[in-house]
């Protein structure tokens, strides 16, 4: 048990049931009655009446339950005994509400104690979360002697964080470059595991000519799936594609193009409902984007709704030029493999429609890329996994007792 | 060089007034395509060059906010004789506007052609409802500044109400309504420094002002006044009830286009003077709105040459409520301003540790 000093208490909110002291004893990975919290979250999350109003709690609620976990359990190809490391300390991002939930699920299963801090403001999504946590925490028959999870909340505030710090086994910090380096700014265990969530930047890929193979429905679908990429998150998710680079002859992509969008933004229409000030913003950006860019050829945006930049060759920061709220920046090129010029180690998921999977990895094999982490058909970009970032979450934050 | 001098500011029909602008818009967008090459790369890249646009809605458009980040003239450098900044929104940066002494000069001339069809040609005893450090940094010319340097062109034996802390010097206001107790007065100040340091100040100390023959002019935006709930006809009850001033007008402008005010008439619309014009456009399409409907105000303005500001679309929501035939008599089209488009909350994964 470690004591949580007066000062550090006093300056906690908890979330969940405040306590003076904290266990940093941990359980084996996939520890059954663990699954079984998880899974009732998910069956209590999924019976809510209104949740078809929070599509987010919907998707955490539908990845973790049992079914889901069991198989996520079963895949674990590492046979070894594998036990959490101790006590998980999880910083999680303000913008996504969710993150927090799929950040200590991914702490619970690997069989840690579990302080999560979660962001000064308050999101619907989250409370609803945290209210249904308690709930389950309160029941005894989860039978653990000590919380397993704590939800934290603390101003930004040197000494809470050094204190923090200082205890966990293992750090899981969401939010960018700039919490990242805060985060290693403190003094860690000499053992203390890390799983950090830097900037990123993530880009999808489409091979024009299987386009035009497409009848009216499997535009239809594709346009669905390129709209959960593009704008449920408003594209400000790490894994929100930035660029879109189109491979074939340029005759093809031209053809392709017209298809795609004129289905797109009707499809758009009929689905989106942004804010005035977003229409605004990416008109503003876009902007921007025109003048200080050499490579931006032509802007398109016949409807606020989506911005298309054109680009006529890769700039040598291509990562920074970022759009939001649907602005797509789009490159032709004539082969896969001249998209590797911009891969680095910042870049994180791949969308593709066209491609097929040994031809992906070839891809990153034979241009032995530093970076791409997640290769993933458009439409499945924000599916949040166990594997993110590059690492298998599970296996990072458990350790393995060697027995032979 | 454009030319207002014999054009009636507020007398031009309809379709003498589209003509009117539809020349000078031409000219400008030409003129500034030509010498400003951040504007013309914009031009280019949105497909929006033409060499001459049919209607007043085709001439393009730009964002106000960008002069916010990127510096644009449309003249040598060595020109720019002032450079004025916006007030600037928390952490939006400022907005920077270079003016040569043409565009200056323009400015002066259509701000007194608007001014004089309220209060006269003759220069009035003049209060400003401020404080006289905002003027003495000559340098950097604020909103703020400019608003008082710019109206004090129409006042004489100007003189400030308030003190450097913001509070009322009633021995000096006194003094000067003494003075002037059979003149038309004019008085000037920002909407939110009158509500807070004198209608509630003298509310507050229930003190009373006889100021029946003042003319006030008030400007800058009712987002702190919004706030409170204090809407325009509340305002104007308050400050009569403290003052006895009837003759009240709010009006609508903004740094970027300096000199091209829009001031509400007794009836209580902004009016287009003959040297600009407003466009209500959809934010969703861009595209030009009809009477009635609320949307993006764009302004355009015959004065900014030393920039690229002719042609500017805000982040205000308007609405045009007709054309040429207000009440008051003004021609021209006549608006409200509903105020700006509201920030919303991002999101996203990129950093955001609170």
């Amino acid at each position: 048990m470690i004591h949580i000093p007066e000062e550090i208490h006093n300056k906690t909110t908890f979330l969940t049931r405040g306590s003076k002291t904290i266990s940093n004893t941990p359980c084996i990975v996939f520890d059954e009655s663990r699954i079984n919290f998880l899974s009732d979250l998910s069956k209590s999350l999924l019976s809510k009446a209104n949740i078809r109003e929070y599509p987010d709690i919907a998707t955490f609620a539908f990845w973790c339950r049992k079914s889901n976990l069991m198989r996520i359990a079963k895949n674990q190809t590492d046979k070894n005994l594998r036990l959490g490391v101790g006590l998980a300390f999880h910083i999680s991002p303000s913008n996504v509400p969710v993150n927090f939930a799929f950040s200590l699920a991914f702490g619970v299963l690997s069989g840690n104690i579990c302080v999560v801090r979660l962001p000064s403001e308050d999101h619907i999504s989250a409370l609803i979360i945290i209210d249904e946590i308690n709930t389950l925490l309160n029941n005894k028959k989860y039978g653990y002697d000590s919380n397993f999870i704590h939800l934290i909340k603390f101003e930004r505030d040197d000494r809470v964080n050094q204190f923090w710090m200082s205890i966990a086994d293992a750090r899981v910090v969401w939010g960018g470059d700039n919490t990242v380096e805060l985060m290693r700014s403190y003094k860690c265990k000499p053992r203390s595991r890390e799983v950090v969530f830097p900037d990123r930047f993530s880009l999808s890929t489409i091979r024009a000519k299987c386009l035009l193979d497409l009848n009216k429905n499997e535009i239809q679908t594709l346009c669905e799936n390129l709209f959960n990429d593009i704008y449920v998150m408003d594209q400000n998710a790490c894994t929100s594609p930035q660029l879109l680079a189109w491979v074939g002859d340029s005759s093809i992509i031209l053809e392709a193009k017209k298809i795609l969008w004129d289905a797109f933004i009707r499809y758009v229409k009929s689905k989106h409902k942004l804010e005035p000030i977003h229409y605004m913003d990416k008109y503003v950006n876009a902007c921007e984007n025109a003048i200080l860019n050499e490579n931006v050829a032509s802007v398109k945006h016949d409807n606020n709704l989506l911005f298309n930049i054109e680009l006529s060759h890769f700039s040598d920061h291509q990562q920074s030029q970022r759009g939001y709220f649907g602005t797509v920046h789009e490159i032709s090129i004539k082969n896969l493999n001249e998209l590797s010029e911009i891969i680095d180690d910042r870049c994180q998921t791949l969308t593709y429609f066209g491609f097929d999977v040994e031809e992906l990895k070839s891809f990153v094999v034979s241009n032995k890329l530093r970076g791409i982490d997640r290769i993933v058909p458009i439409g499945r970009s924000l599916d949040m996994g166990v594997i993110w970032d590059g690492y298998n979450i599970i296996e990072h934050l458990s350790r393995i007792v060697h027995i032979n | 060089m454009i030319d207002i001098g014999t054009i009636p500011v507020f007398g031009l029909n309809k379709d003498d007034k589209s003509h009117y602008m539809l020349g000078n818009m031409n000219y400008l967008t030409q003129f500034h395509i030509k010498n400003c090459s951040e504007y013309k790369t914009l031009m280019e890249k949105f497909g929006k060059i033409k060499h001459t646009y049919k209607e007043i809605s085709d001439v393009p458009f730009i964002p106000v906010r960008l002069f916010k980040h990127t510096n644009l003239l449309s003249v040598p450098k060595k020109n720019i004789v002032k450079t004025m900044t916006s007030s600037g929104t928390t952490g939006q940066g400022v907005s920077q506007i270079f003016l040569d002494s043409d565009t200056s000069s323009l400015q002066v001339k259509v701000l007194s052609k608007i001014m004089s069809d309220f209060i006269g040609t003759k220069r009035l005893p003049m209060l400003v409802i401020d404080s006289k450090s905002i003027i003495s940094n000559r340098e950097k010319f604020s909103a703020r500044t400019a608003g008082v340097l710019g109206f004090s062109m129409f006042g004489r034996d100007v003189e400030f109400a308030l003190d450097e802390d913001m509070s009322m010097n009633f021995e000096r206001v006194e003094r000067f309504l003494d003075k002037y107790k059979s003149d038309n007065i004019l008085i000037f100040g920002f909407t939110s420094i009158i509500w807070r340091h004198f209608v509630l100040e003298l509310e507050e100390l229930g003190k009373h002002l006889s100021m029946s023959k003042g003319i006030l002019f008030h400007g800058g935006g009712w987002k702190q006044l919004e706030n409170q709930s204090v809407d325009n006809s509340e305002f104007k009850n308050r400050i009569s009830g403290i003052s006895n001033i009837t003759n009240i007008h709010n009006y609508y402008g903004m740094v970027e286009q300096t000199g091209s005010i829009f001031v509400e008439c007794e009836y209580g619309f902004f009016h287009t003077p003959s040297f600009s014009d407003v466009i209500i456009r959809s934010h969703q399409t861009h595209s030009s709105e009809e009477i009635g409907i609320t949307g993006l105000i764009q302004l355009l303005s015959v004065i900014p040459k030393s920039y690229p500001g002719h042609s500017i679309l805000t982040e205000d929501l308007g609405t045009i409520c007709g054309i040429d035939d207000c009440k008051c008599g003004r021609k021209g089209k006549y608006f409200k301003v509903h105020g700006r488009i509201k920030s919303a909350e991002i999101r996203g994964c990129s950093d955001t540790y609170t």
